[in-house]
């Protein structure tokens, strides 16, 4: 287990060595935050609602999402295209190591210290601004919440791996994950909170892997499901992952047979 | 004992290929076409315990793509394989424990961190006692002598010094099989010797079977008895670099200075002539009279200096390249 340890510390080492550019991330990161934050604090006054959120619900929701996209949606495992084509990839099928376990345990590190700086920036954000923000204490939501987070991170790491796996046929493989982030974008929740769509069209994406990446555990979060919505939530995001999962590694194993090592 | 058995090897590729310019990449949107390119064709042949075989072929010709099957790296189209009693594709902990391939153009090292912190990784992923790691690392050191660029992040090192620090992070586990891809490749030429010196007591002193590919002659020349010479895919010769120099190449040259002009119709009934410009002359004789013509000459002749010349192995791999053309 050791070594998986080792490979997420040294992804931190990674991160920190190029110190301007670390900080510039951080800046940019403060800076999205900030301008999202007083967008909505305008649109949505407070002490009035829009389409059902108060001021203090929608910033939570607005500013949560950005919180756990720098948790779940930072995954660098779509290199593994790169490293498929570019013939890395032999690297790791030489030694005795899981590659899964090897991206997986580089994204708990770049996770771990997107969390530690993302906490440091979002307290000296309250402090300062004192935004009206919504705070769960429920422990009840509180654990379902980090429960649907976990799944989250899993599905979003096996969707990653899998477009990656393009590699193995196709050299190119920004195209595909291109369409993916534009989808992610519409159907994940980030830009606006899901259920502010028509019910008919809610219903659909409601079985969608991408519902459960930010949107559903935010509402969690806010207290907003109902405990028989959170549990047909849960079952379907742990279907996804279970489903994804599956489905990656047959198409690892069936791409490892076509895999022609070329480059080197 | 074999350690390494291979029987009718073969692997295809598919290929796209596509005619040039805009036409052809527009005609290849529609209608691919794919041609299969047969990089080994049966190939069959058995390594020893402790054996230093070099693998030598012209560019193209399958050395990589057999080692690649060899380490597991690729699965084959026909034929077996077995390595320590694995079949390689199958990848086990145990048998991924006990090889290692090098190849000249590699990168497992972290780019931005120093080499050090690859090696810690590898302790940890081949499972290296603590003891074991420090005695072979400070031998690796003091072998290609890297004590004061361990510590430096990989990017900043130059060429040459990245392969060392490649060949240190792929040999930190002690394995019992080698597979070296042209490891002196990028490297001067007294890191060439200090290599090839390391290879040859890797051999013998842990009973390692090493398989070796090399576009330097003298690496081969100097490490290994046995020689395959692989082209097309196919193998040509199997067997001892001794009896592949008798057979492609029967003749010595023996070259003499002569101290006073002598009439070539005279040397013509010694052997063929190979040159001949007044002091110097080369004769091309059969290896078993080498001696006999040598010792005429000298009789026959005023000779300043007498040299018997074995073949260049260079000259020989060539002449076995040609011979065997498609």
């Amino acid at each position: 287990m050791k070594k998986y340890y080792l490979i997420a510390r040294n992804t931190w080492d990674e991160v920190l060595t190029y110190r301007t550019s670390f900080i510039m991330w951080r800046v940019r990161s403060v800076i999205q935050v900030l301008t999202i934050y007083f967008l909505w604090s305008v649109v949505v006054p407070p002490g009035k609602t829009l389409l059902g959120y108060s001021q203090s619900l929608i910033t939570t929701y607005i500013l949560g999402t950005l919180l756990l996209e720098s948790i779940v949606l930072s995954s660098r495992s779509y290199i593994v295209g790169n490293e498929i084509n570019s013939g890395n990839l032999m690297n790791f099928l030489i030694r005795p190591i899981n590659y899964f376990l090897y991206w997986f345990s580089k994204d708990i590190g770049d996770k771990a210290m997107n969390i530690c700086f993302s906490i440091v920036e979002l307290t000296l954000i309250f402090l300062i601004l004192r935004p009206p923000l919504f705070l769960q204490t429920d422990p009840f939501y509180i654990s379902f919440f980090i429960l649907s987070v976990i799944l989250a991170v899993f599905i979003y790491f096996f969707i990653n791996f899998l477009l990656g796996l393009i590699g193995f046929w196709s050299p190119e493989i920004w195209a595909p994950r291109f369409i993916f982030i534009t989808i992610l974008g519409f159907f994940a929740g980030s830009l606006f909170p899901l259920d502010i769509l028509p019910k008919t069209i809610y219903e659909i994406i409601r079985f969608l892997p991408f519902t459960y990446l930010l949107y559903f555990p935010i509402k969690i979060y806010l207290g907003q499901l109902s405990f028989f919505e959170i549990l047909s939530g849960l079952s379907i995001s742990a279907f996804w992952v279970f489903a994804i999962y599956f489905m990656m590694k047959a198409i690892w194993q069936k791409g490892l047979k076509s895999y022609t090592a070329y480059g080197k | 004992m074999s350690i390494i058995s291979v029987s009718h090897l073969s692997k295809h590729f598919q290929v796209h290929k596509k005619e040039p310019g805009l036409s052809g990449s527009v005609r290849s949107l529609f209608l691919r076409k794919y041609e299969t390119v047969r990089a080994i064709n049966d190939i069959s042949f058995d390594i020893n315990e402790g054996e230093l075989v070099g693998f030598i072929g012209p560019n193209g010709a399958g050395k990589t793509t057999t080692l690649k099957c060899l380490s597991g790296l690729l699965y084959p189209t026909n034929g077996n394989i077995l390595v320590l009693g694995f079949n390689p594709y199958e990848r086990k902990t145990e048998f991924l424990k006990n090889i290692s391939l090098v190849m000249g153009q590699k990168n497992q090292l972290w780019w931005d961190l120093p080499a050090t912190d690859t090696f810690l990784l590898n302790k940890e992923i081949y499972d290296i006692p603590d003891e074991k790691y420090k005695i072979v690392l400070e031998e690796l050191t003091k072998l290609l002598e890297v004590e004061d660029i361990l510590k430096m992040p990989v990017k900043k090192l130059s060429l040459g010094q990245r392969m060392k620090m490649e060949l240190m992070a792929s040999l930190i586990h002690s394995p019992n099989v080698l597979f070296l891809d042209e490891p002196t490749i990028g490297l001067d030429v007294l890191m060439q010797k200090k290599l090839r010196e390391f290879i040859r007591e890797y051999n013998i002193r842990f009973k390692a079977t090493i398989i070796l590919t090399s576009h330097y002659m003298q690496d081969v020349e100097q490490l290994c008895k046995r020689v395959i010479i692989i082209n097309f895919g196919r193998i040509i010769f199997d067997g001892l670099l001794s009896s592949l120099v008798e057979k492609y190449s029967p003749y010595k040259k023996i070259r003499a200075v002569l101290a006073q002009y002598a009439d070539p119709k005279k040397i013509d009934r010694l052997g063929k002539i190979s040159r001949f410009e007044y002091p110097e002359l080369i004769l091309e004789v059969p290896n078993k009279k080498a001696n006999s013509t040598a010792a005429s000459i000298l009789k026959n002749f005023q000779v300043e200096d007498i040299t018997i010349e074995d073949p260049q192995i260079e000259d020989v791999i060539a002449k076995v390249y040609r011979e065997n053309k498609r």
